[in-house]
């Protein structure tokens, strides 16, 4: 695990995804490949644009790692057109509603105990001060 | 020609008192002495979160060994939820190829070994772990997304969604293998404890070990033959889906069998993945059984337990018989068999000839489909 | 002005500010340690800022200098030094900067550190951050403060350990929101309150971190200040302080002859609590969020153990075009939801799970 997210931390932080030169789709998480067409010609794409909730769970059987976050609110977003599953922060249950405009986020999402490391990565919130302010 | 000559099930439980070797003996056993057979020369093993939760590797030759067959051939395959068909492509292979004369086809898988948080990470493998299982999705987050986004898209209610866990625990009652014996209406299933709000405990597959084996043999020995078993694999999550609740990896497997909709619907008996609700609907509206957001109503209406289209899950299925991972598949496989010799000990689907038998890992990141025929 | 000082030559180009979500009333902190109303009542401070469960000081210094970043409009890449100024590092060994650079896009080619003092710290690489930039060595640079303050619970230091980040861009002054007019530093060791290698909360000298700390060294920074520019309280629009409390900042600067009207403007501690490293920083980040060109702005943040620096600053018209780019200081409080003191205490690791 120290490895794989070092590996991986530029998709983790800032939510590099592909886009295929060939058959023009964009996806998350970065590979070499399409996933589509199986083309090799695929750019590093940083997902962008508005965020929205497609569908969510509140996930209470959790793993013990996350026993301090239960419940974990966990996401289908669609950013700038492309679907990811993600978990959601700084919402209650009560509060979250499909269709609502959210916002990347750095935050933890596995801590390795008391002595390991921390894993950080892009999670989403509701956006400040719903669809106006609090962006570009 | 590759025929089934034997079969054998462990009830599936949380067997707190029996390891993962004593399982797959129990089954392994069983199967052997239906079929009649002195030997076998290949054995696959078919496991999944074993690897896990016991960590034993090379479960092939460390079980060979203890079920009597040192000096066998031997192999293990792991495909996640969907390794029990994994296991059934390797061995039809092995026979139709000629390299295999008998083989043994065992499908076990332990999850009791650690308390459920721990088992809920372990179960977190079977998303993919450089996307989506990065986070803490438990076992049941991503069938809690799809199920809530099923209900949006089509204006389902929560108690209609009830209508499967309702029949597969009316069909498991009286399945001597299942895990959970007993029934319930769909208000209790939909008013049930919350795991990954919408699903509830009684939507969602329970935690339980078990092992179930088959013997299959070349040539036309053994009342049922397996007459195909295909394959997809899908992406990696259903986020990379225009419509996530379509299972393209299982259309794919469906297509290479050959079956059309008209072929699926006049099969008899059909055991199918469904370790949550919503992944029942959603392979039923893949397969064109039923049209978009129709199937909990046609679910209640009673289509599927003789009403016309093929009974589904006699066995109370993954929701109500269990789920053992890796066993899954074979259990499937048994079921189907003594349905198709007329012998199921439970819900027996009179007169069937053919059973379907249906394995996804995840929501399809593989689909296997396997066509089972009374000979 | 005498345009011999090296500060004229650095400036501010982005500030950004960070408050997580969650706010304790003080009063269910008194009420679960049977403290007196009068304990916090005299603190003037209502409620205090808490991190959530998956927050940490990087995870709010990240989006604070972000803020920053957008609010400079500058690309990532030319910031040749990230400083992190907090108290509450989430490793003990192992820089939050580089995380915070690498998220932000700023590596590989540039300096990157964690610095230590007390409240200060992140004050310090602001001053650090005047002389990179205006000897020429960088162009840009990064300065944040960001803090998730510990405190023992039932430790009168309870009531005010809250959670925030302030972020700034400092770069050459031209360009800039606001231009760096003088700077002063005045540091001894006066130990009032530490925290020792390996211990969750800090100890504290009561008293002793009133006069011989806090007072001492802000005024005898601030006079430094002063007396170096040749400046007096009435030629500054804002004075901001170090806010360990509501009630010390406005008592040393009435006693150092500035007015409730210079002194309001910049007080966040009332609404959000003692966000250490960010304290007087995202005061000066609420001022900047309001500041009009013109306006001269004194900020003198305090570091126990102890020292203060003081700086003085005046807003360009640069500073209108940014105020937009990113949220409020206001913004950040008015998002404020009530929780009680379980919530906090699980939500801030203060119930320690078994390890497995």
């Amino acid at each position: 695990m120290i490895t794989r997210h070092w590996r991986r931390r530029h998709n983790l932080y800032k939510l590099v995804g592909s886009r295929c030169r060939s058959c023009g789709r964009v996806f998350y998480p970065y590979s070499q490949r399409c996933i589509y067409c199986g083309s090799r010609e695929v750019e590093q794409a940083r997902l962008e644009g508005d965020a929205r909730l497609v569908s969510y769970s509140i996930v209470y059987s959790v793993s013990d790692e996350a026993k301090y976050e239960a419940p974990v609110i966990l996401g289908m977003v669609d950013i700038g057109g492309v679907k990811v599953i993600a978990e959601l922060t700084d919402v209650s249950p009560g509060e979250v509603e499909a269709g609502m405009s959210l916002e990347p986020v750095l935050r933890r999402v596995t801590v390795n105990g008391e002595s390991g490391l921390i894993y950080y990565a892009v999670k989403f919130r509701p956006r400040l001060g719903g669809s106006g302010s609090g962006g570009d | 020609m590759v025929g089934i000559i034997g079969v054998g099930m462990t009830r599936i439980n949380r067997h707190y008192g029996k390891g993962l070797r004593e399982l797959a003996l129990e089954a392994a056993s069983s199967a052997v002495e239906d079929a009649g057979v002195n030997g076998v020369d290949f054995i696959v093993v078919a496991s999944s979160l074993s690897y896990k939760q016991v960590g034993q590797l090379d479960l092939a030759g460390h079980l060979a060994s203890y079920l009597g067959y040192r000096g066998s051939r031997g192999i293990a395959v792991e495909s996640g939820e969907a390794s029990g068909l994994a296991g059934l492509m390797v061995a039809y292979g092995l026979l139709a190829s000629g390299v295999a004369d008998k083989v043994l086809l065992v499908g076990v898988d332990k999850l009791t070994e650690y308390n459920s948080g721990e088992t809920y990470s372990h179960l977190e493998g079977l998303y993919d772990v450089e996307g989506d299982g990065f986070y803490n999705i438990g076992h049941a987050g991503i069938a809690g997304i799809l199920m809530r986004l099923y209900m949006n898209e089509y204006g389902v209610d929560r108690l209609t969604m009830a209508n499967w866990p309702a029949l597969m625990h009316a069909n498991a009652k009286v399945n001597p293998y299942a895990m959970l014996r007993f029934a319930i209406t769909p208000e209790k299933a939909a008013s049930a404890m919350p795991l990954a709000d919408p699903i509830t405990l009684m939507d969602s597959y329970p935690i339980g070990d078990g092992a179930a084996a088959l013997v299959l043999a070349r040539g036309d020995s053994g009342d049922v033959e397996v007459s195909r078993v295909e394959s997809s694999t899908g992406y990696p999550s259903p986020a990379h889906r225009d419509d996530p609740l379509f299972i393209e990896s299982l259309r794919d497997a469906v297509a290479r069998i050959g079956l059309s909709r008209e072929d699926l619907e006049k099969i008899d008996v059909m055991e199918i993945h469904d370790s949550f609700t919503i992944t029942a609907y959603m392979i039923l509206e893949t397969l064109g059984l039923s049209d978009k957001g129709r199937a909990p109503r046609d679910v209640a209406e009673g289509r599927y337990n003789g009403g016309g289209a093929p009974v589904l899950n006699p066995s109370g299925g993954l929701k109500a018989r269990g789920h053992p991972i890796g066993a899954t598949g074979v259990y499937q496989l048994a079921e189907l068999t003594l349905q198709l010799r007329g012998e199921f000990p439970g819900v027996r689907v009179d007169g069937a000839k053919r059973g379907l038998a249906i394995s996804l890992n995840g929501f399809g990141s593989s689909s296997y489909v396997a066509l089972l025929t009374a000979r | 002005m005498p345009d011999s000082r090296p500060e004229h030559k650095a400036g501010i180009h982005g500030w950004g500010a960070y408050i997580p979500r969650y706010r304790l009333p003080l009063k269910l902190i008194a009420s679960t340690w049977g403290w007196a109303e009068d304990q916090y009542k005299g603190l003037n401070v209502v409620q205090k800022a808490i991190a959530g469960p998956d927050e940490d000081s990087t995870t709010m210094g990240y989006e604070a200098a972000l803020n920053a970043i957008k609010r400079a409009g500058i690309d990532p890449a030319e910031i040749g030094a990230v400083f992190f100024g907090t108290e509450s590092k989430p490793y003990a060994v192992k820089p939050s900067a580089t995380i915070i650079a690498e998220a932000l896009g700023i590596t590989p080619i540039t300096m990157a550190t964690d610095l230590e003092f007390a409240c200060r710290a992140a004050s310090e690489a602001m001053r650090t951050s005047i002389g990179l930039v205006s000897s020429g060595m960088l162009k840009y640079t990064l300065v944040i403060g960001s803090d998730t303050a510990q405190a023992q619970p039932g430790d009168v230091l309870e009531f005010t350990a809250a959670s925030g980040a302030a972020a700034f861009i400092i770069g050459p002054s031209e360009g800039a929101a606001a231009v760096f007019e003088g700077s002063y530093t005045y540091v001894t060791d006066t130990p009032d309150f530490w925290r020792r290698s390996l211990q969750p909360y800090p100890r504290h000298g009561e008293g002793f971190t009133g006069e011989p700390a806090y007072f001492h060294h802000i005024i005898s920074s601030v006079r430094g200040l002063l007396e170096e520019l040749g400046l007096k309280p009435s030629d500054f629009d804002y004075a901001i302080f170090h806010q360990p409390n509501g009630k010390f900042p406005v008592r040393v600067g009435l006693r150092l002859g500035f007015s409730m009207e210079q002194i309001e403007p910049g007080l966040v501690t009332p609404e959000i609590g003692n966000t250490y490293n960010a304290s007087a920083l995202l005061g000066l980040a609420r001022v900047l969020d309001k500041a009009k060109p013109g306006e001269r702005i004194l900020v003198a943040p305090f570091g126990s153990g102890a020292g203060s620096d003081a700086y003085s600053i005046v807003v360009t018209d640069r500073v209108e075009e940014k105020k937009g780019r990113a949220p409020t200081v206001e913004e950040y409080i008015g998002r404020g939801v009530e929780v009680d003191y379980g919530f906090y205490l699980r939500y801030r690791g203060k119930i320690k799970l078994m390890p497995r």
